[in-house]
């Protein structure tokens, strides 16, 4: 069996012999039939092979398999629900977890640090009571690694005089504060402005 | 087919869809007569010879579960068609591991098509489908599809996992095959 020298029209015999081709492709295949031996063999061995090849493919119940199918409101449901429900419930995990650390840690967090002021406003006070100078608790002292979590009664007398060095040392520093700045220039020596 | 007639054919499919996703469950009884045949002979040309009924119905069951998935990338017979395909391997490896056996090689492919060769009244059709049995597995499926539905080599090439020239290749090899079993007469 010799093969025709036209590749298209061989491509289009496969469809041609099932019944699937186009209109217009269906005309030219037609036409080239007619004058091509070799494709004409190749048509009835085409149609040979489906029919050989279709045999003993028993006849589907349609019937039977509708009857399986789900149904259109519910078949899409378990399908489209279930990864939803998956992510949705990581993304809850996670939220009850990541609301669990806040809480927990903001709480301590909130705690140190309303502890923290108190003791130093506590310490500032006795300090300033000893010195007969007022302390500014301002944020910078706040920052300053001064605070502690316990009461003075809890510290030794070494570490009372170094809290003291300490607070003594931060009277040196530049306040924040803008405001507080104003005084310190007018106070200049010569009475000009620097 | 045409590309406008395929277009037509896959714009049907589509309209059916989106039938019976609206609740129309007459849609679905066209759809499955339009396809359920094509599958059973897709099935067959994959050396199933038992529960066919059976797998087209699993087929088309799984395919009605995830049919807002389908996004007309392919054509609804062809994505049908791959659906069946992983049937049919989740099946043989099921067979496989209950028997303890090894995986079919193509000798064993061979006997089970010529199984059916006592019912081929036609002598010439009987030839054709020993031509066929002996081809590679892959040879065999592009064929199949090919011949037995007129499948572009478009849509072969999804279902088998190939490229549609390589499909273009399987498919003339495997006729070139037929015919030579064919003239060895």
């Amino acid at each position: 069996m010799t093969d025709c020298p036209d590749g298209l029209m061989r491509d289009l015999l496969p469809e041609y012999a099932v019944g699937v081709t186009g209109v217009d492709d269906a005309a030219r295949v037609s036409a080239h039939l007619a004058t091509c031996e070799a494709c004409r063999a190749e048509l009835a061995l085409l149609k040979q092979a489906r029919a050989g090849l279709s045999l003993g493919v028993p006849r589907m119940d349609v019937a039977a398999i509708v009857s399986a199918l789900p149904a259109p409101a519910t078949a899409s449901r378990p399908l489209r629900a279930a990864p939803r429900w998956t992510i949705g419930r990581h993304v809850w995990q996670f939220a009850t977890a990541a609301g669990l650390v806040l809480l927990v840690g903001g709480g301590l967090i909130w705690q140190r640090d309303r502890a923290a002021p108190t003791a130093l406003v506590a310490d500032t006070a006795a300090v300033a009571t000893a010195t007969e100078e007022p302390v500014a608790v301002t944020p910078a002292s706040a920052e300053s690694g001064i605070s502690f979590g316990g009461g003075l009664s809890d510290l030794s007398l070494e570490d009372l005089q170094a809290l003291l060095g300490q607070m003594d040392s931060l009277k040196t520093l530049p306040s924040t504060d803008p405001e507080s700045m104003t005084p310190v220039i007018a106070m200049n020596e010569g009475g000009t402005t620097p | 087919m045409s590309e406008t007639d395929r277009d037509a054919d896959a714009q049907a499919d589509e309209a059916l869809i989106s039938r019976w996703l609206g609740g129309d469950q007459r849609a679905a009884t066209q759809i499955v007569e339009r396809h359920a045949q094509a599958l059973a002979r897709y099935a067959a040309s994959q050396g199933v010879r038992d529960g066919i009924e059976e797998l087209v119905q699993d087929t088309f069951v799984r395919a009605f579960h995830a049919m807002e998935s389908f996004r007309a990338e392919s054509s609804l017979r062809t994505w049908l068609f791959t659906i069946l395909k992983r049937l049919v391997l989740d099946r043989q490896r099921a067979e496989r591991r209950q028997r303890n056996q090894v995986e079919l090689d193509e000798g064993h492919a061979v006997q089970e098509f010529d199984a059916l060769d006592g019912m081929v009244a036609d002598e010439a059709m009987l030839r054709v489908r020993q031509a066929v049995a002996r081809l590679s597995p892959l040879q065999r499926e592009v064929f199949t599809l090919r011949v037995t539905e007129g499948l572009p080599y478009t849509e072969i090439a999804k279902v088998v996992g190939s490229t549609e020239g390589a499909c273009r290749v399987h498919y003339h090899s495997a006729m070139r095959a037929v015919k030579e079993f064919l003239s060895d007469d």
